[in-house]
């Protein structure tokens, strides 16, 4: 039919859109009309009852009946045709005569070194059950003794990394691992999942880290051997249910409303054994302007937190506060703010980990575990002076008085946004209606020079 | 490596070279007298050439400020094609690679091999007993230059509640026109201002109209199809509906878009 142009404009959006649905339709727009022009198409032939298989949905109407039941195909589509149309046979006894053989090969293999994994704990029992003697009873037994030490540790060293290549050649193992069902007591998994970190996340937080400059100036140097993460619940804590948690990558800026609550830090550690750590969040851009330069502040210190390649997850408020949640805190978490004006301040998250009590290297022992490490005495640390008040914090100073070693670091940024004022106001932070102005460089007299440089 | 030319031998060089060899020879043969050897006239090589580059007036390149000079933000340090020179602590350096000064301070021009081993810097220093590079694994030095106020109008702080999200809210500019019950809008359509004072559907919204109109009939088991659902290799019904659509664009093009000029164009 002719449309006929209307001249109110939202009369002729409505024209326009229901004549879209015209073209679409052929002059239907209702459904309890369908057109005479031709004969009334049947309805869908495929029953909207059949609920399908994440697994084996792989043509395009099963996998829209799929979106509509809200689930999400697993795999590849090739992986769900092929799961669809064969039998459940085990990946394992899949019947390809290469693929048997090799399998034949790598097991092989594996015999062989499970039986040097065996002598190898042989031979570290022996050295291990060897008695030092020294003619005198000083320097010559201590040197002996340490020289039996460093050679336990080393075939310690070596035990691990048999086991890793036991198990290396694995397809199930490679598989349980990238699905996320990796057991991280294991030290495979605890493996790969290095590996994996160190080729692109690492890399990632180490570049943030010098380019924003946390690493000269609030650490001389720091080589991260543990994974974190980090993030900040979207609701107030004193909700009773679980708030949702949104995750930050490093170096992201974060708006002042979600950094007003303590997030929720994972630790990854990928060597064995249960260690002590000390998180310490330090801002060292705080502006001051007597001294015409930056202060740090601690927004966040805690000490003897446990952390385990099983046990990742410290929830920064909860430390401390019940029985399962283990940790000193000795400064609380003060929300990140920056004043209006001030350049971006960089939040960093500087994880540290305690030291023995013999001060015996933390990465190793005798046997490949984490050395126990020593609990931190937290009610002398929270009387000392230089290390309660959260202006002028030294994490420098910090670090050396407690021997504590940078294992892991992460970082975000902060600005100010709308919601920087309600939270410096909610926390009684002084200053929420200070803002900073470049300060005006006087700029330099003219100077005239000699008659002939002018013409 | 210069090119020469062979200067040939004089004709005094010639008569000794002669007279030396006679004695030496065993034969008196009669010796062919020296023939005339063409002689060079040297060539100007300052002669201008015809089609050389010409030299151009001086571009005035080159260092502007001194080390140890005083300098405020933004003075020119260094004019250069290219960069002979890197901005180091508290420069930058401009589009022509000329480097400026970032704050106000004290010109030092250094290497800092532990940032890159062959380039050389200038950077700022705010006192004048400082020096660069600045020592590894401290502490940078750096100035805030900016001086603090109070605000003339403090913003009002929206005090977050226990049950607001931190998640970005929709900025709803309140101009959303909905005529539900009109006759003029049956399916009751959302209308919101747009760019160009428009009110329409956006565009997501038009374009899932379809797919939500044919779920709800779905829902009701019925289709707003006009055809049934596309079967490649049944022919009878592609035809069938290539008929329909030919017939509708020909009476469409007889009636015209305007209305009445179709009934123009006849006559």
């Amino acid at each position: 039919m002719a449309l006929q142009r209307a001249s109110r404009p939202v009369a002729q959006c409505i024209r326009q859109s229901s004549s879209t649905l015209h073209a679409r339709t052929l002059a239907t727009t209702t459904t309890t009309d369908p057109s005479s022009a031709d004969a009334a198409p049947p309805p869908p032939s495929e029953p909207s009852s059949r609920t399908r298989n994440p697994f084996t949905a792989s043509t395009p109407a099963a996998e829209k009946q799929l979106a509509q039941q809200k689930q999400r195909p697993v795999g590849s589509r090739r992986r769900r045709a092929a799961l669809s149309s064969t039998t459940q046979i085990p990946f394992t006894q899949l019947p390809y005569q290469a693929f048997q053989e090799a399998r034949a090969f790598l097991q092989e293999d594996r015999r062989e070194k499970l039986e040097a994994i065996g002598l190898q704990r042989v031979k570290i029992a022996r050295l291990q059950d060897r008695v030092v003697v020294g003619e005198q009873d000083g320097e010559v037994e201590r040197r002996k003794q340490r020289e039996k030490d460093n050679r336990v540790r080393s075939m310690g060293r070596r035990l691990e990394e048999m086991k890793v290549q036991a198990d290396i050649n694995d397809p199930m193992v490679k598989k349980r691992f990238e699905d996320g069902l990796g057991d991280m007591t294991k030290p495979i998994y605890r493996h790969l999942a290095n590996t994996q970190w160190h080729s692109y996340k690492r890399q990632i937080l180490l570049q943030r880290l010098t380019q924003m400059n946390v690493v000269p100036d609030v650490l001389p140097a720091l080589d991260p051997i543990v994974s974190t993460g980090l993030a900040f619940p979207t609701t107030s804590s004193t909700t009773a249910i679980r708030s949702r948690l949104k995750r930050i990558q490093h170096g992201d800026f974060v708006p002042s409303a979600l950094s007003s609550q303590p997030p929720t830090l994972w630790i990854q550690p990928y060597n064995k054994g249960t260690r002590l750590c000390t998180v310490a969040v330090i801002n060292p851009d705080v502006p001051n302007v007597e001294k015409d330069g930056f202060d740090h502040r601690c927004h966040f210190l805690a000490v003897n937190i446990p952390i385990s390649p099983t046990n990742t997850k410290v929830r920064l408020g909860e430390l401390g506060s019940t029985s399962e949640s283990k940790g000193d805190v000795l400064l609380p978490w003060l929300p990140a703010y920056a004043q209006k004006g001030a350049p971006y301040q960089r939040m960093s998250i500087i994880i540290l980990e305690q030291p023995s009590p013999n001060h015996t290297p933390i990465v190793t022992t005798l046997l490949g575990a984490v050395a126990e490490s020593q609990e931190l005495d937290a009610k002398s640390a929270s009387q000392d002076s230089r290390y309660n008040v959260r202006d002028g914090f030294n994490l420098r100073s910090f670090v050396d008085r407690y021997g504590l070693k940078p294992v892991g670091a992460d970082l975000f940024r902060t600005k100010w946004d709308e919601g920087t004022a309600g939270v410096m106001q909610q926390a009684g932070i002084v200053g929420w209606d200070v803002e900073f102005r470049r300060k005006r460089v006087e700029p330099l007299p003219y100077q005239r020079k000699a008659s002939e440089r002018y013409r | 490596m210069t090119l020469t030319h062979p200067k040939a031998p004089s004709m005094a060089t010639l008569a000794c070279l002669q007279s030396a060899l006679s004695t030496l020879r065993t034969t008196h043969h009669a010796v062919p007298a020296i023939t005339h050897i063409t002689r060079r006239k040297a060539s100007h090589q300052a002669q201008g050439r015809a089609n050389g580059a010409k030299d151009g007036a001086g571009k005035r390149l080159g260092a502007k400020k001194t080390g140890g000079e005083y300098v405020v933000p933004g003075n020119i340090l260094f004019r250069q094609r290219g960069t002979h020179w890197f901005p180091g602590d508290n420069c930058f350096m401009g589009r022509d690679h000329t480097i400026h000064a970032g704050s106000p301070g004290y010109v030092r021009y250094y290497q800092d091999p532990a940032r890159h081993p062959k380039r050389k810097f200038i950077g700022i220093v705010f006192e004048k007993t400082q020096s660069l590079p600045q020592p590894t694994h401290a502490a940078r030095r750096r100035q805030l230059g900016m001086l603090a106020y109070q605000m003339p109008t403090p913003p009002q702080p929206e005090i977050a509640t226990d049950e607001t999200s931190a998640a970005p809210t929709k900025v709803s500019d309140g101009t959303t026109v909905s005529i539900r019950n009109s006759k003029m809008n049956p399916g009751g359509l959302q209308l919101t201002l747009g760019p160009g004072y428009q009110y329409r559907q956006s565009n997501y919204e038009i374009g899932r109209s379809g797919d939500k109109k044919e779920a709800a009939a779905n829902a009701k088991g019925k289709t707003i199809r006009a055809f049934a659902k596309f079967k490649p290799g049944d022919r009878f019904a592609a035809w069938r509906k290539s008929v329909v659509r030919v017939a509708r664009s020909r009476e469409r093009k007889v009636m015209g878009r305007g209305g009445k000029g179709g009934a123009k164009k006849k006559n």
